[in-house]
């Protein structure tokens, strides 16, 4: 199969039953992976589902009945691994079922990939069922799991005012839903109706499938032709667009809670598609605002003005979203603020440097050179670019990047709109500095 | 140039190795069709390292807790400007991290290696400390500090080694509290950084796809401190008994939270430090990793989830076993997990279980090899214990289960201490 030398590539292989499968070409890591994701609408009545079917397949399967069994069978083949994940991107979820394990090269001659991709299969094609759903005692253990882990979203509060502030920012708009779901919709589920989604998912959801690795040609034919044996006539389409929104009003949102940090997020719209040329700029843009250590929001916040630990800014590309977060002391907030808005409206009147724009590119184009050193971060960078059709790779994307020029950067600038504060605010019980 | 080379058949990697004539090691792996290259520049000197004498003083000093780590931030900081900065200006991602025994300097970058590498050595020999941007961390270092006092995850792990450990500094957290860094000035950061910023305590490590005399030549001219002789350093001794059996903290979680250990204080060091913390890692991947019946028997009761991990830390002069995760009961867990710990002691391994376990440790090893992070990270962790990479990969080949057994007896039947953060 053609790849040209240094270039990281991903070849179609074959398109079947609605699944596309792609080889990832690259052969210098000490391992092999197949990644596959179902592709779902971020939607009310499934996001709980999506999210509890990975813990329960996780589980184990028919030949493998229970962790332990399938854990010591991981474990003799040289610590293989499976797994399952959920993740939402935009008012998308993706179901990702992951398999990996060592190089031939590195097991003495035996070979592991057939053996994986049959575990893993076996999980897809066989989970464990009965009376119409899935086996009880497995899915109420993982369904308490599962809102076990939604309720501990406020144990980390870096991530917990994070997603609050999407909540409220996206109130009445999917968005809003979190990743895994709500407890409430979590506690609606039943074996059965759970079952229902996953046999739905396997059926209908779009699905792409990659392949990295040292892999003979064979086994990855062996994979796609064994690969899900069933009718998958109707598969549906999601929706890419990320339902932009003008804001009339900013929201200010404070939520008081026993700590010793406050946590300011600032979301913001960029009515930006994640398929539109824009989505370039944008990139860069939020590269010389808060993307690194030589952005204004680190350079001003903490730096200069001594306010913070962590000041930077983050884009949701699927929801064309950015949020800007800070750890800061209460009775900085205002100046905290006020320094923020001072930079994203510096970025509108195009006040930054040639310097600062080239910085920002270098530091992109070495992020998209690093991820090809990663099969997880090559997997995830074409993934993105398939579904959003883009056409590109990191060659290509990286010259566009390295093309923005500063007009463009002030241009989508001119768009990005405010529209929700919130802020974790210590309720002043715990003292500074104590514990 | 003259340097070393030594390649591992079964990793199918190759380490150079370089002796710079100021007594500064440098180790290479070349990673042919990586783009991403790193460099780390370390000392061995971390937050535990609180007492010493002072190169060309008589008497001891004691330093206030959290020093190793404000020096780490003070050394971004140039006469002409910040490194991050400059890093970041020629596209590399710069960092550093500060532990119980190392601090660390590193970046990684795509192109420029040369030139960021420069920097790199550069810096770190220079540090440019004013009475007025050693103030001017404080307020950096104190959220740091903040931050750290609302994160669950890492004040159940230090209230366990506060229960652990009586004297040793092992239990003080990195960063120091807010109260001991306003102790910290000009002068004390200068006495730490004369004393453990020599080049014999100190490494350089590297990963990238480069001709290896690139490297070393870049190293040789780059370096000019000379060294200042062996570092005298000194812990307090301590005792076998735990500090205390439990600590309890309330914070806002939505679920209790705990960590176990155990610790173990023999004294090993180098490829015998390496072969005990091989063989524990073996014994507790054993009792209680996912293939086990203590896992099955405490997921299947509800009392862990997801969440639980268990982990060996051995090192010169401490070494402790830790576990731990949520749970709606703790006390509960950890008394059905001290009975299983007695009892896999007791009863030993046995050759299948043995031979699983080490053939998946062996794997995730290699797999770790991925990462030219890792690499160098690891790298330079072998050398400041007295071992090599591929010692990594040598002592599990080299393990057997008689041995991993008499270690599981030594260290097994030792009391545990309990940690735990409840919900508000």
């Amino acid at each position: 199969m053609g790849s040209q030398a240094g270039k990281t590539t991903a070849e179609k292989l074959a398109v079947k039953n609605g699944i596309t499968f792609y080889r990832i070409n690259s052969d210098k890591f000490k391992t092999a992976r197949a990644d596959l994701f179902f592709i779902d609408d971020l939607v009310k009545e499934r996001s709980s589902a999506n999210a509890l079917i990975p813990m329960i397949i996780k589980r184990g399967c028919a030949k493998y009945p229970s962790v332990r069994e399938l854990e010591k069978k991981l474990e003799e083949l040289y610590g293989a691994d499976i797994d399952g994940s959920v993740v939402k991107k935009g008012e998308m979820q993706f179901i990702g079922f992951h398999m990996s394990h060592i190089s031939d090269r590195y097991t003495d001659g035996e070979p592991l990939f057939n053996e994986c991709c049959d575990l893993l299969m076996c999980m897809l094609e066989n989970p464990m069922t009965e009376e119409g759903g899935f086996k009880k005692s497995l899915f109420s253990q993982e369904r308490d799991n599962l809102v076990d882990y939604i309720r501990s979203r406020v144990n980390d509060k870096m991530r917990y005012s994070l997603s609050r502030c999407l909540e409220e920012m996206c109130e009445g708009e999917p968005f809003a839903i979190p990743e895994d779901g709500t407890e409430e919709d979590a506690l609606l589920l039943t074996p059965q109706n759970t079952l229902e989604i996953f046999e739905q998912m396997v059926s209908s959801y779009p699905a792409y499938a990659y392949i990295s690795g040292q892999v003979d040609d064979r086994s990855i034919q062996r994979f796609i032709d064994g690969f899900l044996a069933r009718d998958r006539a109707n598969v549906k389409k999601v929706d890419l667009r990320c339902g932009s929104k003008d804001v009339k009003q900013v929201k200010k949102v404070e939520e008081k809670m026993d700590v010793s940090q406050g946590k300011l997020c600032m979301g913001f719209r960029t009515h930006v598609e994640p398929a539109s040329e824009d989505y370039y700029p944008l990139v860069v843009y939020n590269g010389i605002l808060g993307g690194d250590v030589h952005s204004k929001l680190f350079m001003n916040v903490r730096e200069k003005a001594s306010l913070a630990y962590y000041a930077q800014s983050v884009l949701e590309k699927y929801k064309g979203l950015m949020i800007i977060m800070s750890g800061i002391e209460s009775e900085n907030r205002s100046k905290a603020e006020e320094i923020i808005l001072k930079q994203v409206e510096a970025m509108k009147q195009g006040d930054f440097t040639k310097e600062d724009l080239e910085a920002a590119q270098k530091s992109l184009e070495t992020g998209l050179k690093s991820m090809q050193d990663s099969q997880g971060g090559i997997v995830d960078f074409f993934l993105s670019q398939h579904l959003t059709e883009s056409g590109e790779d990191f060659d290509s994307m990286i010259e566009k990047l390295k093309s923005v020029t500063a007009d463009d950067v002030v241009r989508v600038a001119q768009n990005v709109q405010l529209d929700t504060i919130y802020f974790l605010k210590p309720d002043g019980r715990r003292q500074e500095g104590t514990i | 140039m003259n340097y070393l080379t030594t390649t591992s058949e079964r990793l199918n990697e190759t380490i150079y190795e370089y002796d710079h004539p100021a007594g500064l090691k440098v180790f290479y792996v070349r990673k042919p069709g990586y783009n991403k290259k790193t460099a780390m520049f370390g000392t061995n000197y971390g937050s535990t390292d609180n007492v010493f004498k002072v190169p060309g003083r008589d008497d001891e000093i004691v330093v206030p807790d959290g020093i190793a780590h404000f020096l780490e931030h003070k050394l971004f900081e140039q006469e002409d400007g910040n490194m991050l900065d400059k890093f970041s200006r020629l596209g590399a991602s710069p960092n550093a991290f500060t532990s119980f025994n190392q601090t660390v300097y590193f970046f990684s970058c795509t192109d420029l290696f040369e030139e960021n590498f420069r920097m790199l050595l550069d810096y770190v020999q220079n540090p440019w400390l004013t009475d007025e941007n050693v103030e001017k961390e404080k307020g950096i270092i104190g959220q740091e500090i903040m931050m750290y006092q609302d994160n669950a995850d890492w004040r159940v792990f230090f209230n366990l080694l506060d229960c652990l450990y009586v004297n040793h500094p092992v239990k003080l957290e990195i960063a120091g509290s807010l109260e001991s860094i306003s102790k910290i000035n000009k002068e004390l950061l200068y006495d730490c950084y004369n004393t453990f910023y020599t080049p014999s305590n100190m490494v350089v490590t590297a990963v990238a796809d480069l001709e290896p005399e690139k490297v070393f030549s870049i190293t040789d001219n780059m370096i000019k401190f000379k060294d200042k002789g062996k570092v005298e350093k000194r812990y307090p001794d301590e005792p076998e008994k735990l500090n205390r059996e439990y600590k309890e903290q309330r914070l806002a979680v939505s679920m209790p939270l705990f960590n176990m250990g155990i610790k173990d204080n023999v004294k090993a060091e180098g490829y015998e430090l390496l072969k005990r913390r091989a063989a524990l890692s073996v014994v507790l991947y054993h009792a209680m990793g996912r293939s086990s019946e203590l896992y099955e028997k405490l997921y299947s009761e509800r009392l862990i989830n997801d969440s639980f991990r268990c982990e060996v830390s051995l090192n010169t002069g401490y070494g402790y076993l830790v576990w731990g995760g949520q749970s709606p009961d703790p006390e509960k867990t950890a008394s059905i997990i001290s009975e299983t710990l007695k009892k896999t002691a007791s009863e030993g391994i046995g050759e299948e279980a043995f031979n699983r376990i080490r053939r998946s440790q062996e794997g995730l090893f290699i797999r770790s090899l991925n990462s030219v992070e890792n690499i160098a990270r690891e790298m330079l962790d072998s050398y400041f214990i007295g071992t090599g990479l591929f010692d990594e990969v040598k002592v599990f080949e080299e393990l057997d289960a008689g041995y991993v057994d008499k270690v599981a007896r030594e260290v097994l039947d030792n009391p545990s201490a309990l940690s735990v953060i409840k919900p508000l």
